[in-house]
């Protein structure tokens, strides 16, 4: 049988491994991707509480539903702001956006 | 001039043809033994149907993230969060929300994939696929190992929970949203507009800019 402890841990394994790409990879929409990861475990750790938690208001699922819009969102502002620095310095990494590093 | 471009050229599909062919024999390697295990157990009747397409999605899942965050490829890299994304509406599947599975395949495969590819086609990727990582590779490996053993530690050690119960039709979400969460709803829409105006005026081109 397939228990909700499945779904937490696989959504904490994927978390993790959106935590690692975010710390390692220089290019910022290789870190959006991550981010993207890391939004995709926590809606499926709302979904798996609403499916098996909260059954009656499933407000679990009405949460996915925000992460996922607000997840979309990010993706174009912040595609958005890439493109703007690359056009600036010609590079889309982030070590090499340091203008504020004193 | 020329041959340097020809150069670059020649060099990249090199690259490219060693990182598919890793990328292989890695896959074949791991998923291979791993599929054939699983089907064994469901011929066999240790698990059940649902079992079987659960651990199915669950390592087609952690490939595409594992793909996604280690591939030095940048397209590699997209089309794999694009795996682990669609895996993850089929989770949601088994979850008993389909109207969740729907939106993550409309949204992920559909606009978040186009708009990650459109970005990289925009940045430097169009001339060079492969990136290099920052120089904090091991620390950063060993802060996300310390989370993810944290994290899952704490995870299996809870008991919460029941079996999986209700399915939460269109007709249920529509109205719990609509009657409960009309105002998030709305606010929901509103940042949607601004992200999007907002990205518009960030990555237009000024007229100055466009002068010189």
């Amino acid at each position: 049988m397939i228990s909700l402890t499945h779904y937490l841990v696989l959504s904490a394994i994927l978390f993790s491994l959106g935590f690692y790409g975010v710390l390692v990879r220089r290019s910022a929409i290789l870190i959006l991707i991550s981010v993207e990861l890391m939004l995709a475990a926590v809606s499926i750790n709302f979904v798996a509480f609403a499916s098996y938690v909260d059954t009656d208001l499933f407000s679990g699922i009405i949460f996915a539903i925000f992460v996922i819009t607000i997840a979309a969102a990010e993706v174009g502002l912040a595609l958005g702001i890439v493109l703007r620095t690359f056009r600036e310095r010609a590079s889309a990494n982030v070590d090499e956006a340091s203008t504020l590093k004193w | 001039m020329g041959e340097r471009v020809v150069q670059n050229q020649m060099s990249l599909p090199v690259a490219r043809g060693r990182s598919i062919l890793t990328g292989l024999v890695l896959g074949s390697l791991v998923a291979g033994p791993y599929f054939l295990v699983l089907t064994a157990l469901a011929i066999l009747g240790r698990i059940s149907g649902a079992e079987f397409v659960w651990w199915l999605l669950a390592g087609i899942t952690i490939a595409g993230a594992v793909g996604a965050v280690t591939s030095k490829n940048v397209v590699h890299a997209a089309l794999s969060l694009v795996v682990a994304s669609m895996s993850i509406a089929g989770i949601f599947l088994l979850l008993a929300s389909e109207f969740i599975a729907l939106v993550q395949i409309l949204v992920y495969g559909g606009g978040v994939a186009i708009l990650l590819i459109f970005g990289l086609m925009m940045t430097n990727a169009s001339d060079d696929p492969i990136v290099m990582d920052g120089s904090q590779k091991p620390f950063g490996f060993g802060v996300a190992l310390v989370l993810g053993i944290v994290l899952v530690g704490a995870m299996s050690g809870a008991a919460w929970g029941g079996a999986l119960e209700t399915v939460a039709g269109f007709r249920e979400i529509g109205t719990r949203l609509y009657r409960d969460y009309g105002v998030p709803f709305e606010v929901a829409s509103l940042v949607l507009l601004v992200a999007l105006v907002g990205a518009v005026t960030v990555a237009r081109r000024d007229r100055e800019e466009d002068a010189e």
